[in-house]
């Protein structure tokens, strides 16, 4: 018998890592119960406009370009994890618009919709940055590593994983903890009384889309330099997202937390006996899950299953 | 999807008039700037649409990961040629028997599911069949894939057809192509085929007027697993191998994209059309651009936007245009509400 506590902490660190994969496409599911396949796209998206952002200069105006690469790296990290999600953010805006036409129809159209923009992302992807690997620069402060329990642990897995903490909290402030949370959620259920009640759904579905988009380029820069940035990081973003999210039960913030935590806990310990096969546990965990309750651990009932 | 005229019938003026149309392909398709083998891919993408069509536009069941069972009747086949026998009709009918059995075990689990639920957990269990045909590289041959498959002939006892060549296949896959055509005619406008509609419509109404949802939800599977079992088969002896990219997320996506373009929801026909427009695209824009999919994609997006009813629900309006029919009444597109 080895020690399992590396492969716990690795777990746990994962767990949250995918939480927070899993965070935009929650929120959109969960308040307007549409499926976003597009997910994982904008997730990459995000990372490449990162890349950009931090990688070789930009062919930017003379001077601007200068300036931006003599700004010290940690700020334009910074600058970037705020960046990257609002230019998402506005394609998702773009996305919401073509949504809207499929509210109220067969969800199955929404989950199209997104493949087909899924697919429209990765191309562009595609023909911006071509299909080689990226590495993401961090700034040294949280890049490196750490001896601890005669293990060599990475500096920027901790960081990551706090970002992913901080992130989960302030999405659950959002929507458990402010008026905007508690009118969108309202909408969801019973979106004929809201607009009774004078509140504009249509700007409070763009508001959601938007920042539901712009957790997904968060992650997208934040997993970057674990993941390295490379086309195929969309599909490895939105499968476990969707996985997550029925795993924890549509429209359950905590069930979609838990779930991660324990999808991340899994592949961990998976991972201390079969490592090359510990992805498929996740496969495996949701089967075994959804077999026997079929809403997932927390899920509650939507429109989804109509 | 409305009945069709001719819906009674084994054999329609239809399907003589696309056989023949097809008969004549080899004799100019190399003249029209295009080559004998899209030919033989686009059968063979046809048998697998056809099939998967009797789960999606006929019972209303949308499978994200149907691209499984493409890729397990490929590897079925190729197995099969390695360790029991390399002969055509067995190799065959190992593909389609492993994607009939590896069908029937994802049924049991999805069958009591429906819409955007069935949708997830088809995915779930492609990333499966994927994952485990990507990591069990003694058997499949991992990312590589498994090599090399054979042409076999089509021994028919008195005589035997080598299949090597891109034309004597393609008449073998046309064979196969119209004897599925038949068989999913038959099989979507039989009283099997209206037990799937009306699940469709209402799983709820179909189930208290006493059918056995979850039983017809299975077969449905299991038969449209079948036929992508055959697709994968002839795919494996084309392509001289099998490969685990079909299996992937993006492939089984690609099959959903072809049948809804082409018109699935409401036409026999429209995956068809479907299939022929993708690989079409893809040759010939793939030709200029190398991101084709960003177009494809945007078609995709207005398709499900503006005309769910895809290319066939085009064709339909305008043949009701010129016959001067008073339009019939809009046809819920997918399911509806229950």
């Amino acid at each position: 018998m080895f020690n399992l506590i590396p492969f716990l902490i690795n777990g746990l660190t994962l767990g949250l890592l995918f939480a927070l994969i899993a965070l935009g496409f929650m929120l959109i599911v969960g308040v307007m119960e549409q499926i976003n396949l597009a997910h994982g796209s904008l997730f990459a998206l995000g990372a490449y406009v990162a890349y950009a952002l931090l990688g070789p200069p930009l062919p930017l105006p003379a001077g601007v370009g200068e300036w931006w690469a003599e700004l010290p790296l940690g700020l334009r990290y910074v600058l970037a994890l705020v960046v990257a999600p609002c230019i998402v953010g506005l394609l998702g805006i773009l996305i919401e618009q073509g949504m809207r036409r499929t509210y109220g129809k067969d969800p199955l159209f929404g989950l199209l919709l997104t493949f087909g923009a899924a697919m429209v992302i990765e191309d562009v992807i595609r023909s911006i940055w071509g299909t080689r690997d990226y590495i993401l620069p961090t700034p040294d402060a949280i890049s490196g590593g750490f001896i601890a329990l005669n293990l060599i642990w990475s500096t920027y897995r901790f960081f990551a994983a706090f970002a992913a903490f901080v992130f989960i909290l302030l999405t659950w402030l959002l929507i458990e903890r402010t008026r905007f949370g508690a009118v969108i959620k309202a909408g969801a259920h019973d979106s004929e009384m809201v607009r009774a009640l004078g509140y504009d759904l249509a700007k409070l579905r763009i508001a959601v889309f938007a920042i539901g988009t712009m957790l997904a380029a968060a992650a997208g820069v934040i997993m970057a330099p674990i993941w390295g940035i490379r086309p195929h990081m969309g599909v490895d973003a939105v499968i476990p997202a969707f996985l997550i999210i029925v795993l924890g039960g549509v429209g359950s913030f905590w069930g979609a937390v838990i779930a991660g935590l324990m999808v991340g806990m899994v592949i961990g310990l998976t991972a201390a006996y079969a490592s090359e096969w510990s992805l498929l546990s996740m496969y495996i965990l949701l089967i075994v899950v959804v077999t026997f309750r079929a809403r997932g651990l927390f899920g509650k009932k939507s429109i989804l299953e109509a | 999807m409305q009945t069709p005229a001719h819906a009674g019938r084994l054999i329609t003026p239809a399907m003589v008039g696309v056989a023949l149309v097809l008969l004549t392909v080899p004799l100019w398709i190399a003249k029209v700037g295009l080559y004998q083998y899209i030919g033989v891919e686009i059968l063979i993408w046809a048998i697998y649409a056809l099939g998967f069509n009797l789960l999606l536009g006929t019972a209303g069941l949308p499978s994200f990961g149907h691209g499984a069972f493409f890729g397990i009747g490929a590897y079925a086949f190729g197995l099969t040629q390695f360790h029991v026998a390399a002969n055509l009709w067995v190799c065959l009918l190992g593909g389609i028997l492993a994607a009939s059995l590896a069908g029937a075990l994802v049924a049991g689990f999805v069958a009591r599911r429906r819409g955007i639920y069935f949708a997830f957990l088809t995915i779930a269990f492609g990333q499966v069949f994927w994952f485990i045909a990507m990591k069990a590289r003694n058997v499949t041959g991992g990312e590589d894939g498994l090599l090399p498959i054979a042409r076999l002939p089509a021994d028919f006892g008195i005589v035997s057809f080598d299949l090597t060549g891109n034309t004597a296949l393609y008449f073998f896959v046309l064979a196969l192509f119209l004897a599925t055509v038949v068989a999913l005619w038959r099989l979507t406008y039989s009283p099997f085929g209206r037990v799937l509609s009306a699940i469709r419509q209402s799983e709820l109404r179909a189930a208290h007027l006493g059918y056995q949802v979850v039983l017809f939800k299975m077969l449905a599977f299991i038969v449209s697993a079948a036929f992508a079992g055959l697709a994968g088969s002839l795919f494996a002896m084309a392509q001289g191998g099998a490969f685990p990219e079909v299996m992937a997320l993006h492939y089984s996506g690609y099959i959903v994209m072809m049948v809804l373009v082409g018109g699935g929801l409401v036409s026999f026909w429209g995956p068809v059309i479907g299939v022929v427009v993708f690989l079409l695209a893809r040759d010939l824009l793939g030709a200029v651009t190398l991101t084709w999919m960003l177009w494809f994609g945007l078609l995709f997006v207005a398709v499900i936007l503006f005309k769910p009813e895809g290319i066939a629900g085009v064709f339909q309006d305008l043949r009701r245009r010129f016959s001067r029919q008073p339009a019939a009444p809009a046809q819920p597109a997918a399911r509806s509400t229950s």
